[in-house]
C-alpha cells in the first residue's frame, strides 16, 4: 500500500471533484437501470389491478419513460468524464515522472544498467491509468450501490435489510479479497513467467544467426515452447478460476433474488409495502447485483499495478548535486584547465581518473581517444560539471565547472554518440539549438552542413517529419542536422562524441570535413575512436586505464612515438 | 465474419457444440424467465408458501442457464489456447526459417511483440468471440420466437428495434473511425510525444532545454486530452446508441405491455414474462459491444500473424546434401549468384563468379551499398539467393543454407550477440558439449582471461540483457571464443572492427590473426588494413564483382581497388 504514495494517492486528493462527479454518474448510472426495471415491473402489476383510470398509472409511464432514457446518457456522460479525469491524471503523472527523471538525466544508462528503462518508465504510466478506469472507479461504485441499496431497503426492514448486507457483502467482500489472495501468487507467477518468455525470445531473435548457424534451433522451439505452455496452464488455471467464480456469484444472486421475492411477499400480506412492489423488489435484484459483480474483477486486478508503481517510485530516489544557479557573465572564450585531476566512481577500488593534466586554450581543436573504460566519459562528465573531481580543479575560465549548473550549456554544446532528434519536424529539430532563430538562420545553418540541397528536394522541406514513412534519414544525414543544431547554439566550445561511429570511410571523411569547417574558431574537443582527421588536430591526448598515455600533436607524435607511428599506419592500411 | 475461425483444428466442432450449448441456454432464459414470472404472481395473489415451487423452478433454470456459460466458457478457452498455441509455435519456427534479413526488415520489434503479444490478444479475440457471436445469433431469435408465440405486438416492438440498432451500431463506428483515421498521424504524435521527451532527456539536457521542457510535456499531455476526449465523444456514441435503443424499446415494451393489460388484451404471467425476457433479448448484443475493442485488436493481430505465416521464405526443395569437412583440397564454384529483392525490385548483387580451392582468407572489400554484407548473408546461407549455381567438390548445392554447408560455418558480425546468460554459456553456446579446461583455454586464446578474473563471479558472471554491459572489443573477443571453440573450417567476418576504436582494434586484430590459420575465410570490411592479410580479394562496385585477385596483382593492377584504397585514405574524393 505504501506504494499508492506517489502516483495514486496524491492525483486523488487533487482531483477528487472529477473522481466524485465520475463515481456520481456510474452509480447513477445503475440507479436508473435499476429504477427502470423497479417502475416497469410497478407498472405492469398496477395495470394488471385493471384500474379504473389510465390516468393512475400516468407517473409510472413516465417514469419508465424518464429512466429507459436517463441510463444510456448518464452512462455515456460517465465514461466521457471518468476518460477526461483520467488524462488529466495521466498528464500530471508525466509530468511527476519527468521532474523525476530530469535532474539524474545524465546518469539513467549507468544508475539503471538495464536496456529501455525510459519506455518502460513511460509504459507503466500508461499502465496506471487502468487502475483508476478498470479498479478505483467501479469498486467505489459499488461500494455506493451497495451503501445505497441497503440503506434503502432498511427503511422497509432493518433486519432483513442486514441479512441482505450480510449476502451482498459475500459478493462485494469475501469472493473480490478471496479472489486477491487465492490469485496473487499465480498471477505474480504468470507476470513472472511471461517475462521470461520476452527474455527469452528477445534473444533468440536479435541472436538468429547464431542459432541458425549452430542448428541448435530445433532445442530452442521445443524448450520455448515448452515454457510457453507451462505459462497456458497456470492461464488457464486463473481462466478457470474465473469462470468458476462468475457461476459461484450467478448462483448466489439467484439465491439473493428469491430471498427477496418472498420477503417482499410477506411484508405485502402484513401490510408494509404495497402489493403491486413485490415485481418491483423481486426484480429490481438483478440490475443491483450486476454493479456489484465486477468488483471482484477489479480487485484482482491489483498486483498487476504493483511492479509499475515499484518502478517509478524506485526512480524518485535520487539526490544528485545540483550546481550553484546564480547569474554571473560567462565568458565569451574561456580557458579550459584540468589540473591535478582525480575521480573515482562511489565504491569502486580503481580510480577512473589520475592526475589528468590537460590546458585547452580557445579555439584549439583536441582529440581525444582511448579504448572503452579508459576515461573518456568520465573527462566529459567533469567538463560539462555534471561531476565534480575528487582531487583537483576542472575549471573554465576562472570559474569551476560545477559551479554553472544549467548554464554550462551557454559554453558547451555536446554532440553526443547518437544525438536524439525527435519526432518533429526537420526544423522543430535544428530550432532546438535556438528557439528565436530566424528561418535564414535555419536556412543558413542547414548549408553549412550541406543539407540544403537535400531538405529542399524534400515536398515538405523544412517541415519534413524525422521520421514519416519509417527511416528517412541517414546515420550521416542524421549527425549533419544535430550538428545544425549545435550550430545555431553558436557556443565557444563544442564537443562532439564519437560522431561517426558506425559512418563508412567516405561519410566519415565528409562529415568531418564539414565538421571542422563550420567549427572554425570555435574551441573543438573530438572524441573519436580512430585517427581520420587527426592532421588536423592541435592535441591528441590519447587515455589509458584513467591517465594520460599520449599526448602531443600529429607531426609530433608521429616523429617521436613509435606506439602512434604504428596506429596511424594501421589506419591507413600500410600494414 | 472472420472464415479464417473455420481453418483452426477443432474449430468446426466447437461452433457446434457451443451452438447446442447456446440454444440449450436460450430454453433456461426463456423457462427462467417464465417461472420467475409465475411465482411473483403467486406471491403477489397472496399464496406465499405455494409460490416455493415456483422460486425453485426458477432457481433450477437459473443456475441451469449459468452452467451453461460457465461450460461455454471453458470450451471456447480451451480452444482459443490451443489454437493460439499451435500458432504461437507456427510462428516461431517461421521466425527461424526467414532468417535476421527478412526479421530486420520487419523489424524485430514487431515481430517479437507479435509473437508474445499479439498471440495472447488473438486468443482472446478466439475466446471471446464465438460463444459471443452465437449468443448473438441465437439468443435474442429464441427469445423473440417465444414472445411471438404470447404476445405479437411486443414482439414486433423487439424485432423492428434489433436492425436500427444494429444500423447505428454500424453507422456510428464508421463515422468515429473516419474521424480517427482523420486524426491518426496528429494524434500519434502527441500521444508519443512524452517517450519522445524522455528518449531525448539527455540531448534536451546538453542543449540546455531539459528544465524548461516539463511546460511542453503538460500542454502537449492537455492538447493529447482534448483531442482524445473529441475522439472519445464519437467513439462512445456508438455504445450509447446500443443502450439507448436497448433501453428505450425495454421501456416501450413495458408501456405497451401495461396499457394493453388494462384493456385485458394480454393476461397479467405473459406480461410479466415479456418483461423479465426484453432486457435478455438485448443482452448478448450489448456484451458484444462492450468487448468490441478488445476483440477487434485480437482480430488484428490475428491478420498480421497471417500476415507473418504467409510471408515467402525462398523455401526451396529441402534437400538433404552429404558434404565432407571443409580441407585443404576442397573447392567451391559459385556461378552467376544473384539477389533481387522482389518487394522493391532492386538488384543488390549481379552475376557474381569465383572459385576457391583449400584454405584461403578471402577479403570482401567495397563501397558502402556496393553488396559486401549482402554476399556474406548469402553465402553464409542467411538469405536464399534469386539465382546462379553452387558446386562444392563438384556436388551441386540449392543455396547455402543447406545444413551440411551450415554445420561447417561460423559467423561473426560487427555487433555479436551476446546472450542473456553467463560467460562460460555465451562461449559454449555451439558447443554445448565443452569442458571447463576448453573454455578456459578458449578464453585465455581471445584475451578474455584478464578480463573474466575481473568479475566476481568469474566465467559465471551474468552478461547479456540485465547483466553486466561489455564492451565492443568485449564482445567480439567472446564471438572469437565461441568459435574458437567449435573449431568449425568455415569462418564469415561481416565488418567485425569498424566501430572499435584503434588501440582495441590493433588488439583484436593479434588474437584474430592466427584463428585465421587453415580455414575458410569470408571476411567484409571497410578497414584496409585487413587487406594485407587476405590471399584473395573480392572487389564490389555496385552489385557487381568489379574486380579479384590476390593483393600484390590487385595493387599492380592501378585498377578499382587501388582507386578505392586512395578514396578510403582521403587522397582523391
Amino acid at each position: 500500500m505504501r506504494n499508492f504514495n506517489k502516483y495514486i494517492r496524491p492525483f486523488i486528493k487533487q482531483y477528487k471533484w472529477f473522481m466524485l462527479a465520475t463515481v456520481f454518474l456510474g452509480f447513477l448510472t445503475f440507479l436508473t437501470a435499476s429504477m427502470l426495471t423497479f417502475t416497469s415491473g410497478f407498472l405492469i402489476t398496477r395495470a394488471a389491478e385493471a384500474p379504473y383510470n389510465i390516468l393512475m398509472l400516468y407517473v409510472p409511464i413516465v417514469l419508465v419513460r424518464a429512466f429507459g432514457i436517463a441510463r444510456p446518457v448518464v452512462r455515456y456522460m460517465e465514461r466521457l468524464v471518468g476518460h477526461n479525469t483520467v488524462l488529466k491524471i495521466l498528464a500530471d503523472m508525466r509530468v511527476r515522472l519527468y521532474d523525476a527523471l530530469e535532474p539524474q538525466a545524465l546518469f539513467i544508462r549507468s544508475r539503471f544498467q538495464t536496456g529501455d528503462l525510459v519506455g518502460t518508465l513511460a509504459d507503466d504510466i500508461e499502465h496506471l491509468q487502468d487502475a483508476y478506469i478498470r479498479t478505483i472507479f467501479p469498486t467505489i461504485v459499488a461500494l455506493f450501490l451497495f451503501v445505497f441499496s441497503v440503506t434503502s431497503l432498511a427503511i422497509f426492514d432493518p433486519f432483513f435489510a442486514l441479512w441482505i448486507a450480510v449476502c451482498l457483502a459475500v459478493i462485494i467482500v469475501v469472493y473480490p479479497l478471496l479472489s486477491l489472495y487465492f490469485l496473487k501468487k499465480r498471477q505474480i507467477q504468470v507476470k513472472e513467467k511471461r517475462n521470461r518468455l520476452y527474455k527469452m525470445f528477445t534473444d533468440a531473435v536479435l541472436g538468429i544467426s547464431d542459432w541458425m548457424i549452430s542448428g541448435n534451433k530445433e532445442r530452442f522451439i521445443f524448450q520455448f515452447m515448452k515454457e510457453s505452455r507451462e505459462t497456458n496452464k497456470i492461464e488457464k488455471k486463473l481462466a478457470d478460476w474465473n469462470h468458476a467464480r462468475t457461476f459461484q456469484l450467478q448462483v448466489i444472486s439467484g439465491l439473493i433474488l428469491i430471498f427477496v421475492g418472498i420477503w417482499a411477499g410477506f411484508e405485502a400480506l402484513e401490510g408494509e409495502i404495497l402489493p403491486a412492489y413485490i415485481a418491483s423488489f423481486t426484480l429490481v435484484t438483478l440490475p443491483i447485483l450486476e454493479g456489484l459483480i465486477p468488483v471482484s474483477n477489479a480487485i484482482e486486478k491489483i498486483p498487476a499495478y504493483q511492479e509499475s508503481l515499484e518502478r517509478l517510485e524506485n526512480i524518485d530516489q535520487y539526490n544528485g548535486t545540483q550546481g550553484v544557479v546564480g547569474s554571473f557573465e560567462i565568458a565569451t572564450n574561456p580557458v579550459f584547465y584540468f589540473e591535478h585531476v582525480d575521480y573515482t566512481y562511489g565504491s569502486n577500488k580503481e580510480p577512473a581518473l589520475k592526475n589528468i593534466n590537460l590546458t585547452i586554450r580557445p579555439g584549439e581543436k583536441v582529440a581525444l581517444l582511448g579504448k572503452s573504460g579508459a576515461g573518456k566519459s568520465t573527462l566529459l562528465q567533469l567538463l560539462i560539471g555534471a561531476m565534480k573531481p575528487d582531487n583537483g580543479t576542472v575549471k573554465i575560465g576562472d570559474l569551476s565547472a560545477s559551479r554553472y549548473g544549467e548554464q554550462i550549456y551557454e559554453v558547451i554544446s555536446v554532440l553526443n554518440q547518437k544525438p536524439y532528434l525527435f519526432a518533429t519536424t526537420v526544423e522543430n529539430n535544428i530550432r532546438l539549438g535556438n528557439q528565436e532563430a530566424t528561418r535564414e538562420e535555419i536556412e543558413d545553418v542547414i548549408r553549412q552542413v550541406k543539407l540544403d540541397q537535400y531538405i529542399h528536394s524534400l515536398p515538405k522541406g523544412l517541415d519534413t517529419q524525422m521520421e514519416e514513412s519509417g527511416q528517412r534519414f541517414s546515420g550521416g544525414e542524421r549527425q549533419r542536422i544535430a550538428l545544425a543544431r549545435i550550430l545555431l547554439k553558436n557556443t565557444p566550445i563544442v564537443v562532439l562524441d564519437e560522431p561517426t561511429v558506425g559512418l563508412d570511410p567516405l561519410t566519415e571523411r565528409d562529415l568531418l570535413d564539414t565538421i571542422f569547417k563550420t567549427l572554425e574558431g570555435k574551441t573543438v574537443i573530438l572524441i573519436t575512436h580512430h585517427l581520420m582527421g587527426m592532421e588536423k588536430m592541435d592535441q591528441i591526448v590519447f587515455l589509458d586505464n584513467g591517465a594520460i598515455s599520449m599526448h602531443g600533436n600529429h607531426r609530433s607524435l608521429l616523429k617521436e612515438n613509435e606506439r602512434y607511428r604504428k596506429l596511424y599506419r594501421l589506419d591507413l592500411g600500410e600494414i | 465474419m472472420d472464415k479464417n475461425l473455420f481453418l483452426y483444428k477443432d474449430s468446426k466442432k466447437t461452433f457446434v457444440l457451443i451452438g447446442i450449448l447456446t440454444v440449450l441456454q436460450s430454453l433456461a432464459i426463456i423457462a427462467q424467465a417464465g417461472f420467475l414470472a409465475k411465482a411473483i404472481i403467486t406471491v403477489y395473489e397472496g399464496a406465499g408458501f405455494s409460490a416455493l415451487p415456483f422460486f425453485a423452478m426458477f432457481f433450477l433454470a437459473h443456475v441451469f442457464r449459468h452452467f451453461l456459460q460457465w461450460l461455454k466458457s471453458r470450451i471456447a478457452y480451451r480452444f482459443a489456447d490451443q489454437t493460439s498455441s499451435q500458432l504461437q509455435n507456427d510462428l516461431v519456427e517461421k521466425v527461424f526459417m526467414i532468417g535476421p534479413k527478412t526479421i530486420s526488415r520487419q523489424g524485430s520489434g514487431h515481430i517479437i511483440a507479435l509473437c508474445l503479444e499479439g498471440i495472447p490478444s488473438y486468443k482472446t479475440y478466439l475466446e471471446l468471440f464465438i460463444p459471443r457471436f452465437l449468443s448473438c445469433l441465437l439468443i435474442p431469435a429464441s427469445i423473440v420466437i417465444y414472445v411471438f408465440t404470447m404476445d405479437v405486438t411486443s414482439a414486433v416492438v423487439l424485432i423492428v428495434v434489433m436492425p436500427i440498432l444494429i444500423i447505428f451500431l454500424i453507422l456510428l463506428g464508421l463515422v468515429a473511425q473516419k474521424q480517427k483515421d482523420n486524426k491518426w498521424e496528429n494524434y500519434q504524435l502527441l500521444s508519443r510525444h512524452f517517450v519522445d521527451s524522455l528518449r531525448g532527456l539527455v540531448t534536451l539536457k546538453f542543449l540546455g532545454r531539459s528544465k524548461g521542457h516539463r511546460e511542453a510535456i503538460y500542454s502537449v499531455s492537455n492538447k493529447y486530452r482534448i483531442s482524445t476526449v473529441r475522439t472519445l465523444r464519437v467513439a462512445f456514441l456508438s455504445s450509447f446508441s446500443l443502450d439507448f435503443f436497448s433501453s428505450l424499446s425495454v421501456a416501450v415494451v413495458a408501456v405497451e405491455l401495461g396499457l394493453r393489460l388494462i384493456n385485458g388484451q394480454i393476461d397479467f404471467l405473459a406480461a410479466l414474462t415479456i418483461l423479465i425476457l426484453a432486457p435478455e433479448y438485448f443482452l448478448p448484443v450489448r456484451e458484444l459491444g462492450n468487448d468490441y475493442h478488445a476483440t477487434m485488436d485480437g482480430k488484428e493481430s490475428g491478420e498480421k500473424i497471417r500476415g507473418l505465416l504467409n510471408l515467402d521464405d525462398g523455401e526451396k526443395q529441402v534437400m538433404t546434401v552429404n558434404l565432407p569437412d571443409w580441407n585443404k583440397e576442397s573447392e567451391l564454384v559459385v556461378r552467376g549468384l544473384t539477389k533481387t529483392f522482389t518487394e522493391e525490385n532492386r538488384t543488390v548483387l549481379a552475376d557474381i563468379h569465383f572459385t576457391i580451392r583449400g584454405f584461403k582468407k578471402i577479403g570482401i572489400i567495397g563501397l558502402s551499398g556496393a553488396g559486401k554484407s549482402t554476399l556474406i548473408d548469402l553465402l553464409s546461407g542467411f538469405t536464399k539467393p534469386t539465382s546462379g549455381s553452387f558446386f562444392i567438390n563438384g556436388v551441386e548445392i540449392p543455396d547455402f543454407s543447406v545444413a551440411a554447408w551450415q554445420d561447417q560455418v561460423t559467423y561473426i558480425p560487427q555487433h555479436p550477440y551476446i546472450f542473456s546468460g553467463t560467460v562460460k554459456e555465451n562461449i559454449m553456446w555451439y558447443a554445448p558439449n565443452a569442458t571447463d579446461k576448453e573454455i578456459t583455454e578458449a578464453a585465455e586464446r581471445t584475451g578474455l582471461s584478464e578480463l573474466i578474473s575481473q568479475f566476481p563471479n568469474g566465467l559465471n558472471e551474468k552478461i547479456g540483457q540485465g547483466g553486466r554491459a561489455l564492451s565492443g572489443g568485449e564482445e567480439q573477443r567472446i564471438a572469437l571464443a565461441r568459435a574458437l571453440l567449435t573449431n568449425r573450417p568455415i569462418m564469415f567476418f561481416d565488418e567485425p572492427t569498424a566501430h572499435l576504436d584503434i588501440e582495441t582494434e590493433h588488439d583484436i586484430k593479434e588474437i584474430m590473426l592466427p584463428l585465421l590459420d587453415n580455414k575458410l575465410v569470408f571476411f567484409a570490411t571497410h578497414r584496409l588494413h585487413w587487406m594485407n592479410e587476405m590471399d584473395y580479394i573480392l572487389v564490389m562496385d555496385g552489385g557487381r564483382l568489379a574486380e579479384s585477385g590476390t593483393p600484390d596483382e590487385l595493387f599492380r593492377k592501378n585498377g578499382v581497388f587501388t582507386q578505392l584504397v586512395k578514396v578510403h585514405r582521403g587522397e582523391v574524393s
